[in-house]
């Protein structure tokens, strides 16, 4: 109750002000009339009983001013004063509020920004029910150059069967493309063939319909199908009647059971829809074909390493079991937070622990202009102290000042960063934040005002201690900048300074490493040449290419009539462009090198592709022959192999004209396959992974049970110009055929290499950002120098000392403490660069041509912004120094 | 504007407490009446009064209203609040306490 009154009264006092000033005033009159009335009933004259009555009363200014002492209104209006004045001051100083509040908005805007990806990625929970006890389950095929392995079937089933440490385990196919036709133009969608369990083991159910249910999932059962949100908005304008309808997917009818609910995404954000797999008895007892990402829920209490333990023992029964398949492979799981944020969590931690680098050098600036303008003052200050003004006053009303400064640059930083964060994450591709929805987050929004708040509270404090210390006589007196109060700031400004220099040091290393990595992966000979190619896929469905006949007559019908389009150079079908897949591989049995020991058998990667694939990818041809008119169905069945295969199997003899045999043939009766020529390495797990072993297979020989899909066209002009051209052709084949993913072959580079461009991008700009920051704050505190020094250099100029003489002077102090930095800064590089290494290529941590350069590059920057202030120093005119003040 | 000691500003504070105690009653009649009761020996100082007054509004022991004077006119009445007949108790039993324990010093000095 009291409390409540309290409260309504404080704020009455506050926000009623006129109010109450009036009541008070009303009050008092009010006391003066009544002892007046009583001073005229004793017998005074009014005139006289008036003056008697506030001669008593004291004076009135003074009651009043103690009523409001007592209210607590005047600390408010000191604030408001506080407020009101310091605006005053930094709207006279036009330049240093800017370049201040500037400075902070830029630090704070990239520190909320990446803060803001990095919760995302890394810190928000993933969008699935217990998403902690979620992992993903691999096989260790690491003797086979796989160490990252899709599971096979097989596997999958039999650890699902046999372990004691999950709840349950899904598996999904890695990839599926979807022709829709029947409504509306057809469509090819991207889906996954999952088992019916997927969605409970991640925890999520679909918003309208059923998930699937456990005979869904049985050969022959009736077919379903489960839609993304955005599928269903985009092409099913969001009906909910669309639950139980049939449409039509590769031919076949589907109806629809599900939809997911809008933010829901697994494995990646492609999958527009999901279909049960309905795998038979005797797909789920392979264990050859490696094609699956299994997906798991630990039981509750379980440790990942118990996990481990349990799917090691398993592995070895399996191994045991089929010693042909499974010699040598492991299983393993790995958190699906970690596989998730993957390559990009050191990415991340290292952008931002550059951009707290960026925030540091920012406040370090604020604060040098802070101290650098507090000292300017201090003769104001001093005024003001002998005028009465308390200490505390004074201290309240600096750090009002920077206060204000501090929310002006974080309320800008806000602004900056809800406008920067889209074009970051639109900047940045999947491969580095694989989860989309980075945006402002309360946390970050949090972080950044206490940010502004902290760095406001501490660079006022310190000038404001410092100033209002100042001895009043000696300040009054003393004209600027002489006394000890001075060089002792100036102590701080140049500690500051070295900071910077430091901070910026490490910053521009860290960029010139990954920009020199990024150098050497662009010139990086990858084994085909990317430009003026144009891809598409042209993925058959099965239904209707049943017949390897039919497919080789696409194939051959296809090529023909693409080859003659005018602009066309060449053109070639491929299982897989480069970069695309870096598995797809098959075991081998070479001629007359015996049996291979189980886990000894080489399993180099197939690509069937078609004649001119090699000519049209501008592979190396390093002995023997490509593909010609010869080899077809009827002739000696021929294969092409790549360098890393030759020297890898054959030990040093010339592979060429020998033969081999893919395991898939029962041993008894080999399909022998002669190698008729080598091919140069082609890079096709990414631009900085080696080759593995590779064979190629002519797509008209036979069936190998991998077909191509990726249709290259070389092109002498634009590639994409040839597009439309080219897919026309497609449809005059087959007019039902869908084509995906036009796009120059370029852009699979590109995205091969954009999160490191990105990351390149980011720490560049922000390694700019410190530079700048740097040198002015080497500018601002050399301008600030001379400035103090003007009366100095005078004397010194009258005295006979040369231009020259003052202007080195100034550039020594410069360089110095650029020295200082640079040192400091080399050091703190070199440490750190270790934790770039991941992402290095090509440059070793300590590369002397990046250290090199950044110590040039900022030695440049540091003279031009001493250069400025000391060519003023050089023109001080001593008269006029002298007699200034 | 000297601030009175502790002591003084306790002092008036109790006796504003007690004034107002028995009816509602504006700042010149609390002076008048505590002179008159004190048979003129406590003069409150008016420069004292009328913040200590707020003073103790603020602290929510006693509230204000205006109301009609005697002489018709519009005056700010103040009268205590539950808070503050409860603290004005304690303040007087305390305060008896004091002058009590100062008394029996003097007394047998």
């Amino acid at each position: 109750m009291r409390f409540l009154k309290i409260v309504s009264h404080r704020i009455r006092s506050l926000f009623g002000k006129s109010a109450v000033e009036q009541e008070l005033d009303r009050e008092l009159q009010f006391h003066l009339e009544r002892q007046t009335a009583e001073n005229i009933a004793a017998g005074m004259t009014p005139k006289e009983a008036r003056s008697a009555a506030i001669r008593e009363f004291g004076g009135v200014e003074q009651v009043k001013e103690g009523c409001r002492d007592e209210r607590r209104v005047n600390f408010f209006e000191a604030v408001i004063q506080d407020v009101r004045y310091g605006l005053r001051t930094l709207r006279k100083n036009p330049g240093f509020t800017f370049f201040a509040v500037a400075v902070l908005a830029l630090g704070i805007a990239a520190c909320t920004a990446i803060f803001s990806i990095a919760d995302a990625v890394l810190v928000r929970p993933l969008p699935y029910g217990n998403a902690e006890r979620l992992v993903m389950v691999w096989e260790d095929a690491a003797t086979y150059g796989f160490p990252h392995d899709t599971p096979s079937l097989g596997d999958f089933s039999d650890w699902k069967a046999r372990n004691e440490v999950f709840e349950d385990m899904a598996a999904l196919s890695y990839s599926g493309s979807f022709n829709l036709t029947g409504s509306g133009n057809p469509e090819e969608l991207r889906g996954k063939i999952v088992t019916a369990n997927l969605f409970s083991v991640l925890g999520a159910k679909p918003i309208l319909g059923r998930d699937f249910r456990p005979d869904d999932d049985v050969p022959g059962a009736a077919r379903v199908v489960i839609l993304s949100h955005e599928l269903w908005t985009r092409r099913f304008a969001a009906d909910p009647q669309v639950i139980g309808k049939e449409i039509w997917l590769n031919y076949e009818r589907c109806a629809i059971a599900g939809i997911m609910q809008q933010s829901f995404q697994f494995p990646g954000r492609e999958a527009e829809l999901w279909i049960p797999a309905r795998f038979t008895k005797e797909q789920s007892a392979n264990h050859g074909n490696h094609f699956l990402n299994v997906v798991a829920r630990l039981k509750p209490g379980i440790s990942l390493k118990t996990a481990y333990a349990y799917l090691e023992t398993i592995a070895k029964q399996i191994e045991k079991e089929h010693p042909d398949e499974n010699a040598k492979i492991g299983a393993y799981a790995i958190p699906l937070r970690e596989e998730i944020s993957g390559d990009s969590r050191p990415a991340i931690l290292v952008l931002v622990g550059a951009v707290c680098f960026v925030l540091l050098i920012a406040c370090a600036n604020v604060a040098n202009l802070l101290l650098a303008r507090a000292a300017g003052r201090r003769r104001e200050i001093g005024m003001r102290l002998t005028l009465g003004a308390s200490r505390g006053r004074v201290i309240r009303q600096m750090l009002t000042e920077s206060l204000l400064l501090a929310s002006l640059g974080g309320g800008t930083g806000l602004v900056l960063a809800f406008w920067g964060i889209p074009l970051l994450t639109s900047l940045i591709p999947a491969g580095i934040a694989p989860l989309s929805g980075s945006e402002v987050n309360v946390r970050a929004l949090v972080f950044t005002f206490a940010l502004s708040i902290v760095t406001g509270t501490m660079f006022g404090v310190f000038p404001a201690l410092r100033v209002s210390g100042v001895n009043l006589s000696s300040s009054l007196k003393q004209g600027v900048g002489r006394d000890g109060v001075a060089s002792g700031g100036r102590r701080l400004r140049d500690v500051l300074v070295v900071c910077e220099v430091t901070l910026a040091i490490v910053l521009l290393s860290g960029a010139a490493l990954m920009i020199r990595s990024l150098q050497n992966l662009y010139h990086l000979d990858p084994g085909f040449r990317a430009d003026h190619v144009v891809v598409m896929r042209t993925p058959l469905p099965r239904q209707k290419y049943e017949k390897f006949a039919v497919r080789k007559a696409f194939f051959d019908q296809v090529l023909e009539r693409v080859g003659h389009l005018p602009g066309v150079a060449s053109a070639g079908y491929t299982t897989w462009v480069p970069l695309t897949n870096s598995g797809g591989a098959t075991g081998i049995t070479i001629e007359n090198q015996g049996v291979p020991e189980p886990g000894q058998r080489p399993i180099p990667n197939v690509r069937v592709v078609s004649r001119d694939y090699i000519r049209t990818l501008r592979m190396k041809l390093i002995r023997g022959r490509v593909f010609d008119e010869r080899d077809d169905t009827a002739t000696q069945a021929v294969v092409l192999i790549n360098e890393t295969m030759a020297k890898q199997f054959w030990h040093g003899a010339d592979p060429v004209g020998t033969r081999f045999s893919c395991c898939v043939d029962p041993p008894e009766k080999p399909a022998w396959i002669t190698i008729v020529g080598i091919v140069g390495d082609v890079h096709q797990a990414g631009l900085d992974v080696p080759a593995r072993p590779e064979m190629y297979l002519p797509y008209q020989q036979s069936d190998f049970g991998y077909e191509p899909e990726y249709l290259a066209v070389r092109t002498a002009g634009d590639p994409m110009l040839l597009a439309e051209a080219v897919q026309r052709e497609v449809w005059a084949v087959d007019k039902e055929q869908p084509v995906a993913d036009v796009m120059p072959l370029e852009n699979f580079v590109d995205e091969n290499l954009a999160a490191r461009r990105v990351q390149a991008s980011l720490l560049g700009s922000f390694a700019g950002m410190a530079l700048l920051l740097a040198a002015l704050g080497i500018y601002a505190v050399l301008s600030f120098v001379v400035t103090q020094r003007t009366q100095e250099i005078g004397v010194r100029v009258a005295l006979g000392a040369k231009p020259g003489d003052v202007m080195r002077t100034v550039l020594s102090q410069g360089m110095k403490l650029y020295a200082i930095g640079a040192v400091l800064g080399l050091a703190a590089a070199l440490a750190l660069a270790r934790t770039l290494q991941h992402s290095l290529y090509g440059v070793s941590a300590s590369d002397p041509v990046s250290f090199g350069g950044v110590v040039i590059l900022l030695a440049g920057v540091t003279a031009l912004a001493c250069y400025v202030p000391a060519r003023r120093a050089m023109r001080v005119d001593p008269m006029v120094a002298l007699r200034y003040e | 504007m000297s601030k009175p000691t502790d002591l003084v500003q306790g002092t008036v504070d109790l006796l504003i407490l007690k004034t107002v105690a028995l009816e509602p009653m504006h700042g010149w009649a609390i002076a008048q009446r505590i002179r008159q009761v004190s048979g003129n020996v406590l003069q409150v100082n008016q420069g004292a009064l009328y913040p200590a007054l707020h003073r103790l509004e603020q602290q929510g022991w006693i509230q204000a209203e205006w109301g009609e004077s005697e002489n018709n006119r519009r005056a700010k009445y103040y009268s205590l609040t539950k808070a503050g007949k409860k603290y004005l108790r304690d303040e007087q039993a305390n305060w008896e306490r004091l002058s009590a324990a100062i008394g029996l010093v003097l007394n047998t000095a």
